[in-house]
């Protein structure tokens, strides 16, 4: 029980301050002070005040859709371990329900998008269901190597010590691997290249237009729903290049801390650096996640080190 | 050493993989630029226990002919051309990135059952220059603009540079740099090809040139 | 078993007795209705009870009453299973479709409808427990005849009448298929008991060319692509209630046809494992991309069915590849996934035809690009739609997770158990999986979106008391309630799953390796309820927050547009736009558009549909090939009654010289 509370905690507590990292390296790059560190959390208690609008169109699932869906996130946070802490639960198959669970959050949040009856969110619904279905096999394949890798078939026995001696030996096709997962970071996230997290409308018709009519503490759910799911998949990345065990627990938490840092200052880079791409560029960093993984499997399946 | 090659190795895949998709052929000249420099280091680790000059010229000639010499060159092509960007290809850039990366199963599943006279560094070796060299065809067959075309050919020829490698203790130093000096040739007609088509016709387009026939 | 007879005897009886009662309309639908909760409880008593306890009851025959053997029935725990799914369905289906006729107005005799619907439970209670071929391939036969009649039942219409027509054609080719591996596998066992067949080793090469028969007699039934063509037409056009009953067990029964001949052959070359996975790949992804393509709401559950054939296909491979290689673990979790995901799929597809027939007796349309906010208006419905989507995509709460977890757990065994060539298939569909659940997300999402979501599309007023009473919601919300409960508590069905498993291989599951496969369920279990209780604590949250706060209700933003129409909304086809531009070359699909290019407004319209590959591709050459060659002979048939009478001199003739030589 105990370490379920302070894993809810962590995942309570920690992700909107990844925001917050991104935000300050953008501003740098831009030559701006940029917003506070804890920018993220000031928008999440301002939204939660507001005042809701409803539209007459929708019915419940409108408003129950973002507490459904970040629920999901968050219960899928329950089978991830973070750092070196083991994930409360745990079983062999707990990567599909990891999968499945995003997958249902982001079912609830295009139904939301759907109840409004707006074809802007239609829209967004639409481009955003046809992405994630790209970037899910993408994840699939991913975990399927690294289950291949650990001979583990749960996040935990994969990311806590299942992975270490693999850096060893196949080293640079785990670099492609972790590649992969970033560019599935960023698309599943809406982060630059793919959608712009600062706009709403016109030029970005993806995630950010579909959560266009929720306001209020519905909205405060879905920023911090969005953080979250952005922490978790940070949780995958960095727990893949730390993978050895130190058995030191300060240790353990300052480099995992350092890792998230440094995984916002990479977002950070990216943002700054690339422009948005065109939608139908979209797809190739999908297609191209999906080749790093393939090529990574491959070169691990002939190399026998199944 | 090897996680070194390795991880050569695999960059110069994804560097394939980039020009795949680039529109835009500064960018894919820049890129192969990269791939080129990255190609020449290769020798390096493949013979870093058993070095020797020659070697250590030809991985040093690949730099600068390939990696320096020819993308400038490259650059000087399309100086004046009207239009920087493939815009329509004939095998679409995603169609093209799925073609590698089957390319690239494919390769390593071949190489697999292939069995090499002399002992290999890296097992990558060999299914990385047919990955590139079937990378390269796809670019040669799929663009319609003649420097992406060249480009493709010239990933092309690493391809055939990379499993050369394998072969350099047994190849003599002059054919190595007989086989360099026909590429950087081959390169330059077709450099000075698509400066004449440009001056021609205001384009570069390839697919236009069919007209021409009687 | 003698409840099963008993069963069977109820249902017999009651046909001549509803045909009898014709006249009394009222009279025949409730002896109709009795007869069939009484059967069905029956049934579903005696299959539970063998699933429960593991034992099978003491066979019945009766000797010398068919050819070629006897009359000889069985419930092995698989057939108890499949009979389990059947009995479900059968009472939610016939309890509907009692309701649903109700108002029917046409000129058809509903008696005979219904007693026809007897007959299909008869001879596919048949099918499921006979122990003899002869028998098996009888009652097969009549239950492709029973489902003919129920499909055309509407057969004013032309499309009915051609839907019927292939599918009879397509079904009988199967048969043919079928006639053919029954002989070769009885003639080299010497009987046609299956009990028999089960003893005699069969040499791989005659194991292979039976597994061919199989997969072509059995995969034209079960609906794989390339063979499923009569599917996409038969079940839109057949009565709702008919529709669920075909999609949820007849193409079942195909499958069922399929784990038996597993069960009895047991050993198979590695390429039919294979062969079986490839069809589960295609079918999953194509099926589901076809799905996509439809507007139309019956069509896409049609393909749908197709996609899940596909998933359970996916398990029956992996577990054949898994017993090629002797791996247990990858083939018992592979069999156990198929069999459970035949039962969630009976049960989803079920509940999801169910409630699109009630959407379109209210709407009278199946189009969904015409319907919209449907959820304010039919709000069981809607839930209980809803409840079908998620369990259908797979979605955690819900039974489709359950099994498709499964799959998902022996393809990862696969990985890790097996050797390169096998590591390549199970990752494949894996992936595969992955983007079936992807996409099947995507298509339900569009079909509860536009049909249930949003404003209404239509010129049609909607008013209330359009749902319907009693008769047609609690059938469907108890098939939504066993979705949930299946989500939530999988350990009942997954051990039932298990038994089947057992009978099939004829080796009980290792205690330790259910238990492998029943904590890790557990915990999914745990972890869904902490995700209750964290929705639990957002919605109080959100009370907490919005407590005091004024809420205002408005129109929704349009973005600056001052006139907003509910026909600018997204359709079903724009929602699917996207994703099948991106597989246009793999499902063909067109859009033809003519939009007015000039500056003022004029008359404009846009198509966009996918055609079915394998119809207009591989069945429509084959078909006219046959058809030329077969005009080519019609001079044989000429009508005249002399040529007719030279024909038998001949064969005379021919037959004389056949004897003498």
């Amino acid at each position: 029980m105990n370490s379920f509370i302070y894993h809810l905690g962590i995942l309570l507590v920690f992700p909107p301050l990844l925001l917050g990292v991104i935000g300050k390296t953008k501003a740098f790059f831009a030559g701006r002070w940029g917003p506070p560190l804890l920018q993220g959390y000031y928008d999440i208690f301002k939204l939660g005040r507001k005042q809701p609008v409803y539209s007459v169109t929708t019915n419940w699932i409108f408003r129950m859709g973002p507490m459904i869906s970040t629920a999901a996130i968050l219960a899928a946070g329950i089978v991830l371990p973070i750092s070196g802490l083991k994930a409360p639960v745990q079983f062999g198959g707990d990567m599909i329900l990891f999968v499945y669970l995003l997958a249902l959050s982001r079912f609830f949040m295009v139904l939301a998008a759907l109840d409004t009856g707006s074809s802007f969110e239609g829209m967004g619904a639409s481009r955003e269901a046809t992405f994630a279905c790209l970037s899910e096999i993408t994840i699939f394949l991913n975990l399927a190597i690294l289950a291949l890798l650990s001979k583990s078939l749960s996040l935990s026995g994969i990311f806590l010590g299942g992975l270490s001696s693999s850096w060893g030996q196949v080293g640079p096709v785990l670099i492609l691997v972790v590649v992969s997962f970033f560019l599935v970071l960023l698309c599943e996230n809406s982060r630059i290249p793919v959608d712009d997290p600062e706009t709403h409308l016109e030029l970005t018709m993806i995630h950010e237009v579909m959560v266009l009519d929720h306001s209020a503490a519905e909205l405060a759910l879905i920023v911090y729903g969005q953080a979250l799911k952005l922490f978790l998949f940070g949780c995958l990345i960095v727990s893949m290049i730390f993978s050895f065990k130190i058995r030191n627990i300060a240790a353990e938490a300052a480099f995992f801390t350092s890792g998230f840092f440094g995984l916002g200052i990479a977002i950070g880079i990216v943002e700054s650096a690339m422009a948005r791409l065109r939608l139908n560029r979209v797809l190739y960093v999908l297609y191209a996640a999906f080749i790093f993984s393939i090529f990574a499997f491959i070169v691990i399946l002939v190399r026998g080190h199944a | 050493m090897n996680v070194w090659l390795d991880a050569a190795l695999v960059l110069i895949i994804l560097l394939a993989l980039f020009i795949t998709v680039s529109n835009r052929l500064g960018t894919m000249i820049h890129l192969f630029g990269l791939q080129s420099c990255l190609l020449g280091c290769v020798p390096f680790f493949i013979y870093f226990k058993q070095m020797e000059f020659y070697i250590a010229f030809v991985a040093g000639a690949a730099i600068v002919l390939r990696g320096l010499a020819m993308p400038s060159f490259l650059y000087w092509a399309i100086r004046h051309v009207s239009s920087r960007s493939e815009s329509n290809p004939t095998i679409g850039f995603g169609t093209t990135l799925l073609l590698s990366g089957a390319a690239i199963v494919g390769s390593f599943l071949l190489a697999t059952r292939l069995v090499f006279p002399v002992r290999i560094a890296s097992d990558m070796v060999v299914p990385c220059s047919f990955s590139l060299i079937i990378i390269g065809f796809l670019l040669l067959t799929g663009r319609v603009k003649a420097i992406a075309q060249v480009v493709g050919y010239l990933v092309l020829e690493n391809g055939v540079f990379l499993f050369a490698m394998l072969l350099l203790k047994k190849m003599p130093l002059l054919v190595e740099m007989g086989i360099l000096l026909d590429l950087f040739i081959a390169a330059l007609v077709l450099g000075i090809v698509v400066n004449n088509i440009n001056d021609e016709f205001d384009h570069t387009d390839t697919l236009e040139l069919t007209t021409l026939k009687d | 078993m003698t409840l099963i007879l008993y069963c069977l005897l109820i249902l017999a009886v009651s046909i001549p007795l509803m045909l009898a009662l014709a006249r009394f309309k009222k009279i025949s639908a409730h002896v109709y209705l009795g007869s069939l909760v009484v059967a069905c409880a029956l049934g579903l008593f005696s299959a539970s009870g063998v699933l429960s306890r593991g034992i099978a009851p003491v066979d019945f025959r009766l000797a010398g009453t068919i050819p070629l053997g006897e009359f000889y029935i069985g419930m092995d725990a698989l057939s108890a299973f499949f009979l389990l799914l059947f009995f479900i369905l059968s009472l939610a289906a016939g309890i509907y479709g009692y309701g649903y006729m109700r108002d029917y107005k046409g000129g058809r005799n509903l008696p005979a409808h219904f007693s026809l619907c007897h007959l299909l439970m008869i001879v596919i209670i048949l099918v499921v427990v006979a122990k003899n071929a002869v028998l098996f391939l009888a009652a097969w036969e009549l239950m492709t005849l029973a489902s003919y009649f129920l499909i055309t039942f509407y057969n004013e219409h032309e499309r009915v009448r051609k839907a019927g027509y292939v599918f009879l054609i397509a079904t009988h080719t199967g048969t043919f298929c079928l006639l053919g591996m029954f002989l070769l596998m009885g003639v080299h066992a010497g009987s046609m008991d299956f009990d028999r067949m089960a003893m005699a080793p069969f040499p791989l090469g005659m194991a292979a060319g039976i597994f061919v028969l199989a997969f072509l007699g059995f995969g034209v039934k079960a609906g794989f692509i390339p063979l499923h063509v009569w599917l996409p037409h038969a079940h839109p056009e057949a009565p709702t209630h008919v529709s669920a009953l075909l999609s949820g067990v007849v193409i079942k029964i195909g499958i069922y046809g399929l784990i038996r001949i597993m069960s009895i052959v047991k050993d198979f070359p590695l390429w039919c494992g294979i062969v079986l996975l490839a069809t589960g790949i295609v079918s999953g992804v194509a099926g589901v991309l076809y799905a996509l393509g439809q507007h139309e709401i019956k069509k896409l559950l049609a393909y749908h069915s197709i996609e899940n054939i596909g998933i359970i296909t996916l398990g029956l491979g992996i577990g054949m590849i898994g017993r090629y290689y002797h791996q247990d673990t990858v083939s018992y979790i592979g069999y156990a996934a198929a069999l459970l995901h035949t039962f969630n799929h009976a049960v989803f597809k079920g509940l999801l035809f169910l409630s699109a027939g009630t959407v379109i007796r209210s709407t009278h349309t199946g189009e969904m690009d015409h319907m919209g906010g449907l959820l304010k208006w039919l709000p069981w419905t809607g839930h209980l739609f809803l409840i079908g989507s998620l369990s259908i995509c797979g979605l955690p709460l819900f039974n489709g997770f359950i099994s498709e977890w499964l799959v998902f757990r022996s393809l990862l065994e696969g990985v890790f158990h097996l050797d390169m060539c096998g590591i390549i298939f199970s990752t494949a569909a894996i992936v595969a999986l992955g983007l079936i659940g992807g996409l099947a997300a995507l298509c339900f999402a569009k079909a509860f979106g536009t049909v249930f979501l949003g404003h209404n599309r239509s010129e049609h007023e909607h008013h209330h008391n359009m749902e319907g009473d009693f008769v047609l919601v609690a059938p469907v919300a108890m098939l939504a309630a066993l979705c949930l409960w299946v989500g939530l508590f999988p350990q009942e069905m997954v051990s039932y799953a298990f038994q089947g498993v057992k009978s099939m291989e004829g080796a009980a599951v290792p205690v330790v390796f259910r238990q492998a496969i029943l904590g890790p369920l557990l915990s999914v279990t745990k972890v869904l309820f902490a995700g209750i209780a964290i929705f639990l604590f957002f919605a109080l949250l959100r009370r907490i927050f919005l407590g005091a706060c004024r809420v205002t209700w408005t129109e929704t933003w349009g973005c600056g547009h001052a006139y907003t129409s509910s026909k600018m909304q997204y359709t079903a086809s724009s929602f699917a736009r996207p994703v099948l531009k991106i597989f246009r070359s793999v499902v063909l699909f067109r859009i033809k558009s003519e939009i007015p290019k000039r500056y003022f407004p004029a008359a404009g319209q846009l198509n966009s549909g996918v055609k079915d590959i394998s119809e207009y591709f591989v069945f429509r050459p084959v078909f006219y090939a046959v058809k030329k060659v077969s005009r080519g002979l019609k001079w044989i048939q000429g009508g005249r009654t002399q040529s007719y009478i030279l024909y038998i001199l001949f064969l005379l003739v021919v037959l004389l010289i056949w004897k003498l030589r």
